[in-house]
């Protein structure tokens, strides 16, 4: 948005990682060529892409995981110490519940590492994107501000002593799990699951993987059990709203109040304008929710009134880039939040009526059988209380009593096979039902549990004077964007995912490369392990940072 | 002959339409957010069909209040989606051609050219969509309070012998002459849109409307389907 509505920006420089043997500038320029973000730039410049994007971008290989970005070359680092004005951290892992030490590494140290960064600056700033949903387990109003101390259940958090002690637990847990106790539990495990697939014990190597994928599987479910129960003992929502409340912390007591601020969208969702209307990407925020009440399911948990805080995306960088303008004129706001619960209210119960309504127009038309075409498509979602005579632990426990029945009956001989197919048939639903019963409890706390409106003023606080930069959710007409623009979005974009099939791909009409400068004449050096093998001897957590 | 400053005005339903307010409102009922409130809404509507029957011929406004209390308590959205709905996949199936034909006509003659529904703004305008040859629409407007329908039609309810004095009104704010207009017509409660202008016609009429255009020695178009 920035390179085709401000074309006259000086230089961005794009911190990027290695990863899976394709340097930074290959995965940048892999991203620029084939993501449906860029299709207005593309169409804008055509065969002159790539050198206008050479000409304002530089790819720098890098990681926020490590200290100074694991910047190598010195010459460049002194240059960008001496040069930047911003820093937009938007580096962040954004599963609700990851492994704690990936959690750390990326959103709390990745955060560290910004604000070292910036203090090494002659002058830059920093930008730091959060989420509104730091604010915890809280209900009602929620100012823009940022306490370094601040925890949900309102004692003082002092985020130093977390962090050791997470480092602490997490050293422990690992040492437990090398013990001989948790080798044999494991083994146990792996021993127990081979006999439910009928595979052969004897086959050692198999074993051996096996069991290395095991123990790996707990050690990681052991990690984010330990940092459920840290999120959950100072009222935060997840290890994700945790982490990123962390990095908040850490950046407001390490830098001065004039070089930085926080940018918290709330739930960020498919675009309304721009790169084009409904474009999204990956599994998201409520995505999976709105893949869920497509289907047979109907009666989702959700208190009647709730704010549903969502934001359009491309107004997130429209936002983002009003918040930038601030903080490099020095004018800025502490903390800028982005959503539309005190502009523009949508409560949970109108989007899931919308929903439902969304679903409901498509499965009418493009319905594949007659049932989804005729009955699904009038099976509509509802709000309902958590302890409704449907909710999904109701269901399981029916469903439970009617397997058991099946199974235990005595039953006539001739109608047993029956009986044990249907028993079957129940058991493979419930795997669906703890599927569903998981999703709901981790979306409960967003609309059912608590009810929160975001104060978003002070993107607003300045006049607006470029018009393409507006970002005021009051410009929404939510109806209009569910129905034809969200849903649909996300049916073109994200669905495909749920369903193993790959989305729309976008080639531009013409392709694009970056232009290389010339090979030096030079003799050929020994390339260093680094650049063969880039992923080699780096923290399994450095795998998912970027800026 | 010049038309400047005549209009031709056309009651939708049964003119255009082959369906009335009910079939709308039963599909709208009938599409509600429940199941349970599917059955108790439709079961509205069909209490209020006969009495719409009976009042059809005497206080046809009452009688789209009638129904339309149906809808209270709808979301503005539903009932939006559930319109724009109906309108596409049955009103347009309903269109009558010869209706069509005696629009195009008009509007040809350079009359400005009136539609009156009984039908509900949210299924008429995405209906009109589908309607080339007209100048302007009049219907009715569900009342919507918070995004949840109240059940109300705002005032003026069209369909109602009031009708004759809207007429006045419009005419009076668009400097049309009335005199040398036209309006078609098709339920007794038309009567009076038809006595205003000076061109009068029953199309498709009902047994009243059918005996008062004869005494009146008013011409009658019928057609069906």
């Amino acid at each position: 948005m920035v390179l085709h509505r401000v074309p006259s920006v000086g230089k961005i420089y794009v911190l990027l990682r290695p990863k899976a043997q394709r340097s930074a500038l290959d995965r940048f320029e892999r991203m620029v060529a084939t993501s449906p973000a860029f299709k207005p730039l593309h169409e804008l410049h055509g065969a002159g892409m790539g050198e206008f994007i050479a000409s304002r971008v530089e790819v720098v290989e890098g990681d926020v995981t490590t200290p100074g970005f694991d910047i190598r070359d010195a010459e460049l680092a002194a240059r960008l110490h001496r040069d930047l004005d911003l820093i937009l951290n938007c580096a962040g892992l954004v599963d609700f519940d990851p492994d704690l030490r990936e959690a750390m590494s990326t959103n709390v140290d990745g955060a560290r590492h910004a604000a070292e960064f910036t203090l090494r600056c002659a002058r830059a700033r920093l930008l730091h994107v959060s989420t509104c949903y730091v604010t915890g387990l809280r209900q009602g109003v929620v100012p823009e501000a940022v306490d370094p101390a601040f925890s949900p259940c309102g004692e003082p958090f002092d985020v130093t002593r977390e962090y050791a002690e997470i480092t602490t637990a997490s050293e422990q847990i690992i040492a437990a799990h090398e013990s001989p106790d948790a080798e044999a539990a494991a083994l146990a495990e792996t021993l127990k699951q081979m006999r439910a697939k009928g595979q052969d014990e004897g086959n050692a190597m198999l074993l051996r993987n096996l069991l290395r994928r095991v123990k790996r599987q707990r050690l990681k479910d052991e990690l984010i059990a330990e940092g459920q129960r840290r999120a959950k003992r100072w009222q935060w929502h997840n290890i994700y709203t945790y982490s990123k409340a962390m990095a908040e912390a850490i950046i407001a007591s390490s830098l001065p109040a004039d070089r930085f601020t926080m940018f918290r969208p709330a739930i960020v969702e498919s675009a309304l304008e721009y790169p084009f209307p409904g474009w999204n990407q990956g599994f998201n925020t409520c995505t999976p929710l709105i893949y869920l009440l497509g289907g047979w399911f109907r009666h989702l948990p959700a208190r009647i009134g709730n704010p549903f805080d969502v934001i359009p995306v491309d107004y997130v960088c429209r936002g983002l880039v009003v918040a930038a303008a601030s903080l490099l004129l020095g004018r800025h706001a502490p903390v800028y939040q982005c959503g539309s619960s005190d502009r523009n209210l949508l409560t949970i119960d109108r989007a899931i009526e919308l929903t439902a309504l969304a679903h409901r127009k498509h499965l009418r038309n493009h319905g594949d059988t007659a049932l989804e075409r005729v009955v699904l498509s009038r099976w509509d979602a509802i709000t309902t209380d958590i302890d409704h005579l449907l909710s999904v632990p109701n269901i399981r426990s029916a469903a439970e009593g009617l397997r058991d029945w099946l199974r235990e009956s005595k039953f006539p001989k001739f109608l047993r096979d029956t009986t044990d197919e249907w028993a079957d048939k129940t058991d493979d639903a419930l795997d669906t039902v703890d599927t569903i019963d998981k999703m709901v409890d981790l979306y409960q706390p967003f609309v059912h549990d608590n009810h929160y409106v975001f104060v978003s003023q002070a993107l607003f606080a300045a006049p607006l004077v470029e018009p393409e930069f507006d970002c005021d959710p009051r410009n929404i007409r939510w109806r209009d964007y569910w129905l034809d623009i969200h849903v649909p979005g996300l049916r073109k974009w994200c669905f495909p995912l749920f369903e193993n099939k790959t989305p729309p791909g976008y080639t531009p009409r013409h392709p694009f490369k970056l232009p290389r400068p010339p090979a030096p004449a030079a003799a050929p050096t020994t390339p260093s392990p680094r650049s063969l093998h880039p992923d080699i001897g780096r923290p399994a957590a450095a795998q998912h940072a970027e800026v | 002959m010049n038309h400047r400053n005549t209009a031709a005005f056309f009651r939708v339903e049964g003119i255009l339409l082959s369906r009335g307010v009910l079939a709308a409102s039963a599909y709208i009922a009938g599409n509600a957010k429940k199941f349970g409130e599917r059955a108790l809404r439709l079961g509205l509507v069909a209490l209020a069909a006969p009495v719409h029957a009976v009042l059809g011929q005497t206080d046809r406004a009452l009688a789209h209040r009638l129904v339309h209390l149906a809808f209270r308590g709808m979301s503005e959205d539903r009932v939006a989606v559930l319109a724009d709905e109906y309108a596409e996949d049955i009103l347009k199936g309903k269109l009558l051609d010869q209706g069509v034909e005696l629009m195009k006509r008009a509007q040809g003659e350079g009359r400005r050219v009136v539609l009156l529904s009984d039908g509900i703004a949210s299924i008429m305008q995405p209906f009109a969509r589908h309607l080339r040859h007209f100048d302007d629409l009049v219907c009715n407007h569900l009342e919507f309070r918070d995004g949840e329908a109240t059940g109300r039609l705002q005032e003026p309810v069209i369909g109602g012998a009031s009708g004759g004095r809207w007429l006045q009104h419009y005419a009076a704010e668009h400097a049309i002459d009335l005199a040398h207009s036209s309006a078609y017509g098709s339920h007794g409660p038309d009567m009076l849109l038809l006595s205003a202008v000076g061109k009068p016609c029953a199309v498709n009429p009902d047994f009243v409307l059918r005996r008062s255009a004869r005494d009146a020695d008013w011409p009658i178009i019928e057609y069906r389907d």
